[in-house]
């Protein structure tokens, strides 16, 4: 069992680094962007290897947010991932937390087709943070 | 916020690809895992398949991540300004990273 094991891991793991190479990539071109218009909005500049330090960073920092939003799902008796799990996650900076609340906000005031579903939403919201959230349409 | 930003597409593909790769290594490890076997009574078939995400968290994950590099930039961009050079170097990231980190 262990030689045929780690035949198949080691093959397994060879095609797991390319698709983490190929990700990897993509999210550090999206992360160039983001930053260089940000820096822009500082008056500054920033030299690449820096950029690809941040976009390292941020893409370890995914591979934990995607960690913790499963095991909050889970915790949860969940197999999907819903937006309360992602604010959550965010819970050690109050700041970034009501940030990202008021982002959902924003995007649920753009798409109002099903009514029932937010009103559910903001009511459990309203339930689980003691943070003052205003929903004018309660 | 209406800036650059994520594909959710892209972060989605990273999250699903952690979760399919978390789900193999529990469907391997059996319910030995002491870690992930909270849910060991809901029944083998059911706890290994992936989990997924919907759209709106999705998106909600693609600002957490720019709100994450743009506060990168942005602090290191403070740093920067104090020394009055208009270039972020590599010490002025490492001035911020430690409260970043702790923020995220």
């Amino acid at each position: 069992m262990e030689g045929d094991g780690n035949e198949i891991d080691a093959e397994r793991y060879e095609e797991d680094e390319s698709v983490t190479d190929i990700l990897r990539d993509r999210f550090r071109l999206s992360t160039i962007s983001i930053a260089e218009t940000q820096a822009k909005k500082h008056g500054m500049q920033i030299s690449e290897p820096i950029i690809a330090c941040i976009s390292e960073l941020a893409f370890k920092y995914t591979a934990h947010l995607a960690k913790d939003l499963e095991l909050f799902a889970q915790h949860a008796n969940r197999k999907c991932v819903n937006t309360e799990d992602v604010i959550l996650a965010a819970h050690r900076n109050e700041h970034v937390a009501s940030t990202l609340r008021s982002f959902y906000d924003d995007l649920k005031a753009k798409e109002p087709q099903s009514e029932r579903k937010r009103k559910k939403a903001s009511k459990n919201k309203d339930k689980a943070t003691t943070s003052a959230v205003h929903f004018p349409d309660l | 916020m209406e800036d650059e930003t994520f594909d959710p597409d892209l972060i989605h593909a990273i999250f699903k690809h952690i979760w399919t790769k978390r789900s193999l290594e529990r469907e391997r490890n059996g319910g030995n895992d002491a870690l992930d076997s909270e849910l060991a009574g809901a029944g083998t078939s059911k706890k290994n398949r992936p989990t997924s995400a919907n759209a709106h968290a999705l998106k909600l994950s693609c600002e957490l991540l720019r709100v994450f590099i743009a506060e990168a930039v942005g602090r290191a961009a403070t740093i920067a300004e104090a020394e009055g050079v208009s270039k972020i170097e590599a010490t002025h990231l490492e001035r911020i990273l430690p409260q970043l980190l702790l923020d995220f």
